[in-house]
């Protein structure tokens, strides 16, 4: 008897060194921390791990228990009996303590790494339990909130009625004290929503509100703390902030946090080294995972926020690129300059590095990139935006003041001059706002797309932004663009500035030859299943020694280039199973770009 | 020579041109617009005071080429110049070549229509010089050579007893000499030709290329 119960209660010694990692989270699958650290977590495993990850949800806070908690042995220990996980990951406190107290009948001997877990909730651990610990920053955020708000008397904190709720409204109730006299602390801890509703709503403009969510309000209705908060954002007639970066975008202000996409990332991390054979014990780890101050751009804005006295590591989410709200006169274009400038550079060493520390994701520093040198073709092309800009702001300017004056003239009023003048005015407005639009569409920090788009649409936009460019340059540019409409799938910004890239290249080419060969021809030639885009220029050409150079990255020959444009180029016309390829004629140079018209199934997500 | 100022507006781009033309006719000038440099030149400019207003940059010649075609003619007409963007050189440039004002679009009409008002003022007084001048200049010609020594002689500040001696000839020749040359150029006293000697002086530079 003793001998069966032994041999029913261990895992089969056949399967003893598995190579799946098995993740058990304290919370439901769809709870936004979760999606986030899982997310992190892929992100960072290599491909070969990221196929053997399975996922279990012990679903606390609503069901808990010793009868579930047995149930929930049973069920892992049946279930991963012929699939031994080689690595746990303990994904929050109540999944951790769960495997602490039952590993040794699970999975004995296998290491843990958890995620998601303050050092607080951490209680001496066994050696071969290992992680970097999360700190929710309450009193940092409720810190940063008083000096952004410092006419605050009063702050009211928002908490639930679930157990994890109680625990947090616990430990708020600890550490308030600490902000007296400063302001004094309200607790709205597990009350009704018609209770919120009447409270949150009369709150005058000396209070703030802090909440880090609920899984239950005090009618007993459970939902995710990210719904929770836009709850609380939507009643709240002052600023919310909030310690969870999966609350941004729901109304929140946001506040001092770590990020749990980062949480997951460096779990994974740690998964990758231990799957590499090393020892658990000799992993030196972080004492906790680091914080930024995260915020909704648009709250921030709606609130008057006046961010300036952040750091550094101040994250804004949602935020527009700035220069294009005020691009009403030159001035915005020598503030342009100076963004696009600053945000080249910022975008390039300062987000590049931090970016890179925090996540080494390949796709998205692609993505990155592509946006960073997006800026430097803006910056480059900031001469001419002036020029499309002022054109039609002139035009307005003289037809408003011309119909000032005529009004002031004369005793009757002129109508049909008038509305001649401002019918041009309406036509100069319309002529400006799409300039804007499509240097927008161009330099605009955005999500990679991958969707159907027409590519003589595309390169007709490009004409558009580069005529001026070539007529400052005193070159003659041709678009040779068939009728038809060529859809290709894919990332249309993306490939609209690979043609950029090669445009201002072959116009650079042409700087130092004699006027009757400054000329750059844009072609577009489609067959069956792909369609080749050709940029063309009778300048100096490329020099025999340079040719085999010209994709790479730094490589450039302009003592102001960053030698990025063709290495990126090359890289986006990759990520849509394309070729760039360059061709050296007796006079100038001929690049093209092949692009498939019907692409591969999985094409790389740029 | 006369009439109302006729402003010509030489922009390609059509918003604005049209824009120019339109204020300008509302501040009470005449005026008349042209796509590009090309169309300007095969314009055949009337006999009325005039200035451009001109853009720096245009497909094909630019505004500086035209005015450096228009330096070239005998009387090169004033121009003003409008620039989409703040561009240094070109600036220098310009002025340099002689234009009234460099402005940047969008130019404040204020101070376009002050730019216009200083460039036909230069041009009113230019050909007032050049028409006295020239005034001056057919006098100059009606003079025999004696008659333009002996008024070279009176306008270098010589006696009547110097001139004959420089000439060899005797005094009342040069005082025969004397009163048809102030008939012919029209002055009534020794005064009045003092003063058209003083004017001489002061455009010795022109008196040099006439005859």
């Amino acid at each position: 008897m003793l001998v069966l119960s032994t041999v029913l209660l261990s895992p089969d010694p056949a399967m003893a060194n598995g190579s799946s990692v098995l993740v058990l989270f304290s919370n439901g699958r769809l709870l936004p921390a979760n999606v986030e650290v899982e997310r992190g977590l892929r992100h960072s495993l290599s491909a070969e791990h990221r196929g053997s990850l399975f996922e279990e949800f012990l679903d606390a806070p609503r069901f808990r228990g010793a009868d579930f908690e047995r149930a929930a042995v049973d069920y892992l220990r049946v279930k991963y009996r012929a699939r031994r996980p080689a690595i746990i990951v303990a994904a929050g406190p109540e999944s951790l303590a769960f495997i602490l107290a039952h590993r040794s009948v699970l999975f004995p001997g296998v290491p843990v790494v958890h995620v998601g877990v303050s050092s607080t909730q951490l209680g001496p651990l066994p050696a071969d339990v290992i992680g970097v610990p999360i700190e929710y920053d309450f009193s940092g955020t409720i810190d940063q909130a008083l000096r952004w708000h410092p006419a605050t008397r009063q702050v009211v904190i928002v908490t639930g009625a679930s157990p994890s709720d109680r625990m947090l409204e616990d430990r708020l109730r600890a550490e308030a004290v600490r902000f007296q006299p400063r302001a004094r602390f309200e607790f709205l801890a597990g009350v009704p929503d018609a209770e919120l509703v009447r409270r949150l709503g009369a709150l005058k403009s000396d209070s703030i509100v802090f909440s880090p969510g609920y899984f239950m309000n005090g009618d007993g209705t459970e939902m995710s703390p990210r719904e929770s908060a836009m709850r609380l954002a939507t009643l709240s007639a002052v600023p919310v902030y909030a310690p969870y970066d999966t609350f941004i975008g729901t109304g929140v202000v946001g506040g001092r946090m770590p990020a749990f996409f980062d949480a997951g990332m460096i779990a994974g991390r740690i998964i990758e080294r231990l799957m590499a054979g090393e020892d658990a014990g000799s992993i030196h780890l972080p004492a906790a995972q680091a914080t930024a101050l995260h915020v909704d751009w648009r709250q921030v804005e709606r609130w008057g926020i006046q961010t300036s006295d952040a750091g550094p590591d101040l994250i804004a989410h949602y935020k527009p690129p700035e220069f294009l709200e005020q691009y009403a006169r030159e001035a915005a274009v020598a503030l342009a300059l100076f963004l696009l400038q600053s945000a080249l550079t910022a975008g390039l060493v300062i987000e590049r590095r931090r970016r890179r520390r925090a996540e080494s994701s390949i796709l998205r520093q692609r993505a990155e990139l592509a946006h960073a040198t997006r800026l430097q073709i803006g910056a480059q092309l900031a001469a001419s935006i002036a020029h499309e800009i002022n054109q039609p702001l002139g035009a307005i300017l003289n037809n408003a003041d011309a119909g000032i004056m005529i009004l002031d003239a004369r005793g009757s009023v002129p109508t049909a001059a008038l509305r001649e003048i401002i019918g041009d005015i309406r036509r100069a407005d319309l002529r400006a706002s799409e300039v804007i639009r499509r240097l927008r569409a161009l330099l605009a920090q955005r999500e990679v797309e991958q969707r159907p788009f027409c590519l003589e649409d595309m390169l007709h936009d490009v004409q558009a932004i580069m005529r001026s460019e070539a007529e400052l340059r005193n070159i003659a540019l041709e678009f040779m663009v068939p009728e038809g409409r060529t859809i290709l799938i894919g990332d249309r910004i993306q490939m609209q500035q690979v043609v950029i890239n090669l445009l201002l290249n072959a116009l650079d080419a042409c700087a130092d030859v004699p006027a009757g060969r400054q000329r750059v021809s844009v072609s577009m030639k489609a067959d069956a299943d792909s369609v080749t885009i050709g940029v063309r220029d009778l300048g100096q050409g490329i020099p025999v020694e340079h040719r085999s150079r010209l994709f790479e990255s730094f490589f450039t020959t302009r003592p102001d280039g960053m030698g990025m444009g063709l290495s990126i180029s090359r890289t986006l016309v990759d990520a849509h199973g394309g070729r760039i390829w360059a061709e050296h004629p007796e006079e100038g140079t001929l690049l093209s770009v092949r692009l498939p018209i019907s692409p591969p199934q999985c094409m790389a997500q740029a | 020579m006369n009439g109302a100022p006729l402003i010509h507006v030489v922009d390609d781009d059509d918003g604005q041109r049209n824009a120019l033309v339109r204020l300008l006719g509302a501040a009470g000038y005449d005026a008349r617009g042209h796509a590009s440099v090309g169309d300007f030149l095969l314009y055949e400019l009337p006999d009325r005071p005039c200035c451009l207003v001109l853009d720096l940059r245009m497909p094909g010649k630019s505004g500086l080429d035209l005015q450096a075609v228009l330096n070239e003619r005998e009387r090169p007409l004033p121009v003003v110049f409008l620039s989409g963007n703040a561009d240094v050189t070109s600036s220098v440039r310009a002025m340099k070549a002689g234009a009234i004002d460099f402005l940047t679009k969008p130019v404040d009409s204020a101070v376009l229509l002050k730019a216009i008002e200083t460039a036909l003022a230069r041009e009113a007084t230019q050909r007032q010089a050049e028409d006295e001048a020239l005034r001056v200049g057919a006098l100059l010609a009606s003079l025999s050579t004696r008659e333009r020594a002996v008024l070279d002689l009176i306008v270098a500040g010589s006696l009547n007893k110097q001139i004959a001696g420089s000439l060899g000839i005797a005094e009342r020749t040069v005082k025969l000499h004397r009163a048809n040359l102030m008939s012919k150029l029209n002055v009534k006293s020794p005064a009045q030709l003092g003063q058209l000697a003083e004017q001489l002086r002061e455009r010795s530079g022109l008196t040099r290329f006439l005859p």
